[in-house]
């Protein structure tokens, strides 16, 4: 476990390769759904682009959000510093969040039908999140709770993690739970053609994020009330969702009858 | 809009390889902005567009690859 990865000679940031590696395995899994349905891939790529921009600037607007008491505003024009922050702290719902607007901006902008691309690929986010869940652990960011259970986890001394105790591991729970989300979400629509994928993955990853926080111990978190903040967006995701389920079962009810 | 998506992927790559980590993130964004222009001029068969779709998307992943380090994902330590 190692913030940096030697491959070659070459000091890799653990995290970055690991997202990258999530990325093109995405890519490469997107082409048989694209195929299927018959989409565009230039729209693919287009959409894609404009949803990674929009989680990058999600992520760390999030970011500056909840740890701007921890920041040295006072230096945030300086270019070592501003180039410091730029390039880490992140925080996933922001990423999400700003990545589906970016999503849906991109497809009216460019005239593009957006729906089936995500209804078909929305198994591609929890495929690459967990791919950066591997890459948290390997970096030792995003940790768990002290613990000495089973599968307890010891950081080394150049890790984030604290190195002195043992650890729950959070990030591999985490990332064991999304790359089974990813296969379930296209087993559903590839083979089962469900149309309801995207929902599921609201509500299964907002269960899951809000449980999980109970056994993160990083050191700073967003809190309001007895809730982190990503509690706070779980629970809107989920409650958003099941509502959104409702209204549509009872539009269908409506069109049926009439 | 092909020739931009190249000069902005050259750009990236340039970025990516040369500084050494330091602003590998403008690189991705720049990546990421060319990437666009470049699936754009594809579907639009403008000149250049492929080259400029390949570069773009290297300068991307070796941009995320290299220069993106999760600091603790909430907080970062070596700046507090």
């Amino acid at each position: 476990m190692s913030i940096y990865l030697n491959i070659l000679g070459f000091h890799i940031p653990s995290y970055g390769l690991m997202i990258t590696l999530g990325v093109i395995l995405a890519n490469v899994f997107a082409l048989y759904p694209l195929k299927k349905y018959k989409l565009i891939f230039d729209d693919f790529l287009i959409l894609e682009a404009y949803t990674l921009l929009g989680a990058f600037i999600g992520a760390k607007l999030l970011y500056l959000i909840i740890s701007y008491r921890e920041i040295d505003w006072s230096r945030f024009l300086e270019p070592r510093y501003f180039n410091y922050i730029m390039s880490s702290g992140f925080v996933f719902y922001g990423g999400l969040i700003g990545g589906l607007l970016c999503f849906l901006f991109a497809g009216k902008f460019h005239h593009i039908d957006s729906r089936p691309y995500i209804t078909h690929l929305i198994f591609l986010i929890p495929w690459i999140h967990g791919f950066g869940r591997i890459g948290c652990f390997l970096a030792g960011c995003c940790y768990g709770i002290p613990y000495d259970g089973p599968f307890a986890v010891q950081f080394p001394e150049d890790s984030l993690a604290p190195s002195d105790t043992t650890l729950f591991p959070v990030q591999l729970v985490e990332a064991i739970c999304l790359l089974i989300l990813a296969i379930v979400l296209a087993v559903l629509d590839l083979k089962k053609s469900y149309s309801h994928t995207i929902a599921i993955y609201f509500i299964v990853y907002g269960i899951l994020r809000f449980l999980l926080e109970y056994v993160r111990y990083d050191a700073v978190r967003g809190h309001l009330l007895a809730l982190s903040t990503s509690q706070w967006i779980s629970l809107g995701f989920v409650i958003g969702t099941i509502c959104y389920l409702i209204r549509a079962a009872h539009r269908k009810k409506k069109d049926a009858v009439s | 809009m092909g020739i931009a998506s190249l000069v902005l992927g050259i750009i990236a790559i340039v970025i990516d390889v040369f500084t050494a980590g330091t602003i590998g993130w403008i690189g991705a964004i720049l990546g990421l902005v060319g990437t666009i222009l470049g699936a754009i001029g594809h579907k639009n068969q403008a000149k250049c567009a492929t080259g400029g779709l390949v570069c773009s998307i290297i300068g991307l992943v070796l941009g995320l690859a290299l220069y993106i380090a999760c600091v603790a994902c909430v907080a970062s330590a070596g700046l507090l």
